[in-house]
């Protein structure tokens, strides 16, 4: 495990991606300090890391894109994977570098809420507790990266899965408000959703059993929840999309809110997604 | 040591492995031949629990590499047809990595990566970074990654692609030293490699096991005929009746004539038989010169052409089967004396 922390850590600071990494994200949040604390004159960094929380749409697909996908391109995974190394040491090994680098720059931002209050009163316990919160968004997104990574042979097509999954995530709240809440459009939506499913399980089982007969049960699910309790289905879809939305669960902590169920909301999406990239890790031997 | 019992490897409905079974006992050296495409490749990666296999076992030490993959792979060191190099690594660094997820202790580490990389002669290429290497290079450098830790057990596939000729003496020296302490199981679609350094060859085709014994043996398990090309001056028919005399020679084949007056045959005969002698003695009594004589040792290429061609063979036009077999001729004369010049 250490072995592989020490190499990808390397291999981000011999190549330029983990120095444009850490450029990138200081010049945004420098902006975004210059906008909401100076020109704005809040006292609050918590807003600032608030509105620049769109960084991770934009810079934790560069960093994660090559972490799984270069392996399978170059075949070292032939090497990893017939060494005596356990599935869960190259993940915990490489997701550690990833996170390094993301904490050096959070290190260098840590400053920041000192600097500012050498100008005036800030309150820097809630300044803090939005660092952390933002440590623990930043290590989620990064799982979610180093799992799409694990998926696909091609840097480019890792980052731009990643890119539009984030973006979708992170506009999910506003899509979800856009859409009626009546149970009807509810139902709709959930027979495409449950469309879907179907269509994912069939390209990973290739079963046409499973997938029509899994499809078939749950549409019979919705259909039985829409004639017999439809209040259930109201706002329903704005729900789910919520508890998909990663960014909305920062918002407790722009309030000054120290939000424990989102840290644990966010450690638990770092620890199923690190755990998914082990069973694609896996799942290789049996393809 | 290496037991491989039954095993089948399906892609859907392609069969790359077809109930293949064989064991390797501890310092030898079992070499794979096959055509491209053979399942030579999948079976080692089945053996190094890359991939598993939909049927059958493979026990390392009585231990199975299903059951216990991390007890296994400790035991193996495996070189990949693609060797798994990082490019911007430099060949230390690379050196280095392997030795940590070899686990090789600390304080062995320094000395074992000084050690590989004289077994495989890139020591001076050590602060270069791999992606500046050449194809020869890297071949070593993957090498040298598969001999690290000194696991008991070395698979190599196809490790003298892209090596020259000197190179592929000095790996097959390297392979030949490895197989006094170490099991070497190799792959490769070059008979003479094979046949250099194997103490037992398996040819396999479309997954299945075909043929398995020591490579001297090979063409006698085969019935395979000898052949000695002559070229005499004079008239055909003189000179095919006098060699009919000869018991020893099985058949008589005349090729096409190139200049006039000059007479080109093939003569077949048992493979154990000399039969020189009697030719030169035969041609002398009826005073028709010998320019020529040539005798053909049936090579490896040509028992592995014979066996793996069979089922291809009884598919081909018949009328096509003459035109493809000179072209196969020639091209093993040249691997022939190019094989003389390397040794």
């Amino acid at each position: 495990m250490l072995a592989i922390y020490k190499k990808e850590l390397r291999s981000y600071f011999t190549s330029m991606i983990g120095y444009v990494f850490i450029a990138f994200f200081l010049v945004i949040i420098g902006i975004g300090i210059l906008i909401t604390n100076l020109k704005g004159t809040y006292a609050n960094f918590e807003y600032t890391l608030s509105t620049i929380s769109f960084i991770f749409v934009l810079l934790t697909p560069i960093l994660t894109m090559k972490l799984m996908a270069e392996e399978n391109k170059q075949k070292t995974d032939q090497l990893l994977l017939t060494s005596p190394l356990s599935a869960g040491a190259i993940v915990v090994g490489k997701f550690l570098a990833v996170f390094t680098v993301f904490l050096s720059a959070m290190a260098i931002t840590c400053l920041y809420p000192l600097i500012l209050s050498k100008y005036g009163e800030v309150p820097l316990l809630s300044a803090y507790s939005g660092i952390f919160g933002f440590i623990v968004l930043g290590a989620a997104y990064l799982a979610i990266g180093l799992y799409i990574s694990s998926l696909t042979e091609s840097q480019v097509v890792a980052a731009v899965i990643s890119f539009i999954l984030f973006l979708f995530t992170f506009l999910m709240r506003s899509l979800a408000d856009a859409i009626p809440a009546d149970n009807k459009t509810a139902f709709m939506i959930f027979i495409v959703i449950i469309l879907f499913v179907c269509l994912i399980l069939y390209r990973m089982m290739n079963n046409m059993t499973i997938a029509v007969s899994g499809g078939l049960l749950l549409v019979l699910g919705l259909f039985l929840t829409y004639m017999f309790k439809p209040t259930l289905l109201d706002g329903s879809v704005s729900k789910i999309a919520d508890w998909l939305s990663v960014v909305a669960r920062y918002d407790q902590f722009n309030y000054g809110i120290f939000d424990v169920t989102g840290i644990i909301y966010y450690i638990s999406i770092t620890f199923l997604f690190a755990f998914l990239t082990t069973q694609v890790i896996r799942k290789k031997r049996w393809s | 040591m290496i037991e491989v019992k039954n095993l089948v490897k399906r892609y859907g409905n392609h069969t790359a492995v077809d109930d293949l079974s064989f064991t390797v006992d501890r310092g030898q050296v079992l070499g794979f031949l096959g055509p491209n495409g053979a399942g030579k490749s999948t079976t080692m990666n089945i053996i190094t629990g890359y991939i598993s296999a939909t049927e059958g076992t493979v026990t390392v030490n009585g231990v199975d590499v299903y059951d216990e993959p991390e007890t296994v792979k400790k035991m193996i060191g495996y070189l990949p047809e693609q060797p798994p190099l990082y490019p911007d690594m430099t060949v230390r660094e690379y050196l280095d990595f392997v030795a940590d997820i070899k686990k090789v202790k600390k304080s062995k580490k320094l000395k074992m990566i000084g050690d590989v990389m004289e077994a495989a002669k890139i020591t001076h290429m050590s602060e270069r970074l791999i992606k500046h290497l050449s194809k020869g290079y890297k071949q070593r450098v993957g090498l040298a990654q598969a001999i690290m830790g000194y696991p008991e057990v070395i698979i190599l596939d196809e490790p003298t692609v892209g090596l020259d000729p000197k190179q592929i003496i000095e790996i097959r020296d390297l392979i030949r030293e490895l197989s006094n302490s170490h099991t070497v199981i190799l792959s490769s679609h070059i008979m003479q490699e094979v046949s250099a350094v194997c103490d037992t060859v398996m040819i396999i085709d479309k997954g299945k096991l075909v043929l398995s014994d020591k490579p001297e043996n090979l063409s006698a398990r085969l019935g395979v005929t000898g052949l000695m090309k002559l070229t005499v001056k004079g008239d055909s028919e003189t000179i095919i009746s006098a060699l009919n005399k000869i018991e020893l020679i099985t058949n008589i084949e005349e090729q096409p004539v190139t200049t006039e007056g000059i007479v080109n045959l093939n003569l077949f005969h048992e493979e154990n038989d000399d039969i020189r002698e009697a030719v030169f003695y035969a041609m002398c009594e009826a005073k028709t010169p010998i320019l020529e004589m040539q005798t053909v040792r049936m090579s490896l290429e040509e028992i592995f052409l014979k066996v793996t061609n069979q089922d291809n063979t009884a598919e081909l036009d018949p009328t096509e089967q003459p035109e493809a077999v000179p072209v196969e001729e020639s091209k093993i004369e040249e691997e022939e004396t190019s094989n003389v010049s390397d040794l």
